[in-house]
């Protein structure tokens, strides 16, 4: 739905001050606070290939420079090559009036047509295809590099640890970063002594030799200008980019390209250090072991239906809210005091004052289509204020203001609702009944143009 | 924004016993081979080539006007063989794309004007946008969005899609509503 109906109207303000639709938001059921994808933390669960959907351990990931092994991308246009197979006839050595036929393969690609035998590799006896690898110009600089960092990161460490300064999770930050041996980090208590004799890392920054700077090039051959360009063997600018190291310029020079790999990730609160998302482990899997997206906790708002606006008048504006949750809720709406984006608004709103109580999820008779509920005579509703409702969901009745002539008429409010807490009840075990808790959520909505 | 309500003509729909409503403007082919699991929508215009091979399509799913759904072959020594297609629920297939694949999962959201190549595989919970190009044997896995020609990946969903395409496809359902009833 996400990229079928604009969830982008209806955005909710997550603890860090950033807006977000209620899909991409989470709640923490421990510090009992909407979270985003920016202020949570990421960590890698799975690195799998998007092609043949296998997964490897993280570390496998890093050594293979986090390609898939067996996946191959075509150097032109992208899309994933697929294996040929042909049969290869040569003639037997001992009898010539027999030949030998052998399966042979090739990759090429679906979409552009592009083949390994279009820059002349040869093919492959076997399908998974032992094809050649380039090797990287640069990589013995590279690597004198990276131990140097290595040494450099081993030595901050030792003076951060010296200060005794610095919270914990630093250390696991930089101890990532340049990729420092884990059992280092468990032997904390007494590397930071150990290496604090260690001079080793001086001896290392001092071998390394500083880049040099490039003060000219060499001038452009004179083939460019007296030649005639000959563009259909010449690579585009994404050909070359695709692959940093090599940057090919003739599509003669063009090597297939290890598909680079996707990964599951899991999010963990950064305040708790709780799960908010825990992936299954396999990557093609959809359920997770743990989800606390907010779409499952909070009341979510949308719009009924498009409508017109005319400045300084007051229209009335039909809006849903549905309770995820199995328990009725009550839902209070009133105005943010001290708004702080006052930029935002560009309408006032005239809010239901009563509180609105919404009925809850049930499973089973979701699916079941009635017009004829009598639920609206048990709550009794006061047809003021709810327009309809149906199963978990009500419409009400806002009056909103333009207060702009044109542009968007944009409001927000603040929504109060029950909230269950039910991971922590369990954990207490005290008391049978979850404990209720009233969460505020700012939202904004942009309701439409003028 | 809620979903609208989409009126259509009663005499133009046939609804079976499990709630399908497939247009009769629509074209099934080898109607034999075609299941349809219930609450699905096919609107006009569509092409189901059940006479190719098995399509088995799941519940609650949307086929929007002109879709063509074609069961994948692939070349052999001795000629071609067609492929099974089944696709999971809670599937909205948009306007006038052609879905070729192997297999498409459930909680998929395919955009209009798309081309599915030959033998993809769509895992659960994916979704295609608007106007791509999708190569022949393309694997789109689970939670991500492919766009372009060809197609590739263009951003994630939220891990809530499941939920998601499921309160759009059963709203749809009930939001389809025939001529001069209800509201």
């Amino acid at each position: 739905m996400a990229t079928y109906m604009d969830v982008n109207l209806v955005k909710y303000l997550c603890s860090c001050g950033k807006k977000f639709p209620i899909c991409r938001l989470y709640l923490c059921k421990h510090c009992l606070k909407p979270r985003c994808i920016d202020c949570v933390q990421h960590e890698v669960d799975t690195p799998y290939c998007p092609n043949c959907l296998e997964t490897m351990p993280t570390g496998e990931a890093k050594l293979k420079k986090n390609r898939c092994s067996n996946c191959f991308d075509c150097p032109v246009c992208g899309h994933t090559l697929m294996t040929r197979a042909t049969t290869h006839t040569t003639p037997n050595p001992e009898d010539p009036t027999k030949v030998i036929t052998k399966k042979m393969y090739y990759m090429a690609c679906g979409f552009c047509r592009w083949t390994t035998r279009d820059v002349n590799l040869p093919d492959q006896s076997v399908a998974t295809g032992n094809w050649p690898e380039l090797e990287n110009p640069n990589s013995k600089r590279i690597s004198t590099l990276l131990d140097n960092y290595r040494a450099m990161a081993q030595i901050e460490k030792a003076e951060r640890e010296r200060k005794k300064y610095v919270k914990r999770r630093s250390h696991l930050y930089l101890q990532e970063k340049y990729g420092l041996p884990s059992s280092a980090m468990k032997r904390k208590g007494l590397s930071s002594l150990a290496s604090l004799s260690q001079k080793d890392g001086d001896k290392v920054l001092g071998e390394l030799e500083p880049s040099a700077t490039v003060d000219s090039f060499e001038p452009l051959p004179n083939d460019f200008f007296t030649q005639p360009a000959a563009l259909d063997k010449t690579t585009k600018l994404p050909n070359r980019l695709n692959v940093p190291e090599f940057q090919p310029e003739e599509t003669g020079k063009l090597h297939i390209i290890h598909k680079h790999l996707l990964m599951r990730k899991s999010l963990r609160c950064k305040e708790c250090e709780h799960n908010l998302i825990k992936a299954d482990f396999n990557p093609v899997s959809i359920k997770f072991k743990i989800q606390l997206t907010a779409l499952n906790h909070v009341p979510e708002l949308r719009i009924l239906n498009p409508c017109t606006f005319t400045y300084n008048k007051e229209s009335v504006v039909t809006l849903t809210l549905s309770n995820p949750s199995v328990f009725n809720t009550t839902v209070t709406l009133a105005a943010i005091e001290n708004e702080t984006d006052t930029d935002y608004c560009t309408g006032k709103i005239d809010l239901p004052k009563k509180e609105l109580v919404l009925a809850g999820r049930d499973e089973p008779s979701m699916h079941v289509y009635d017009d004829s509920s009598q639920a609206h005579l048990d709550f009794k509703d006061d047809p003021k204020v709810i327009a309809f409702r149906k199963a978990n969901k009500i419409g009400f009745i806002v009056k909103v203001t333009p207060l702009v002539k044109e542009g968007d008429v944009r409001v927000c409010f603040l929504l109060k609702h029950e909230f269950r807490n039910t991971t922590v009840a369990a954990l207490q075990s005290e008391s049978k009944e979850p404990e209720i808790v009233w969460l505020e959520h700012k939202v904004y909505i942009s309701l439409g143009q003028i | 924004m809620e979903l609208q309500d989409d009126f259509y003509n009663v005499p133009q729909y046939i609804e079976t016993a499990s709630g399908n409503k497939v247009s009769r403007q629509s074209v099934l082919c080898g109607s034999q081979n075609i299941v349809i699991n219930g609450k699905t929508i096919v609107m006009s215009g569509c092409v189901i080539r059940g006479d190719l091979a098995n399509v088995r399509i799941g519940r609650h799913c949307i086929i929007s006007k002109r879709a063509v759904i074609r069961p994948a072959f692939k070349k052999f020594s001795k000629g071609v063989a067609f492929f099974p297609l089944h696709i999971g629920d809670h599937v909205l297939i948009e306007e006038d794309s052609i879905v070729n694949a192997a297999q498409v999962g459930s909680y998929v959201h395919i955009g209009k004007n798309c081309v599915i190549g030959r033998r993809s595989v769509l895992k659960d919970c994916c979704a295609i946008a608007d106007n791509t190009i999708l190569p022949p044997e393309t694997v789109v896995p689970p939670f991500t969005v492919y766009s372009g020609s060809p197609g590739k990946v263009s951003g994630d969903l939220p891990d809530c899609t499941q939920d998601l395409m499921t309160d759009i496809t059963v709203s749809y359902y009930q939001h389809f509503k025939p001529h001069g009833k209800g509201k």
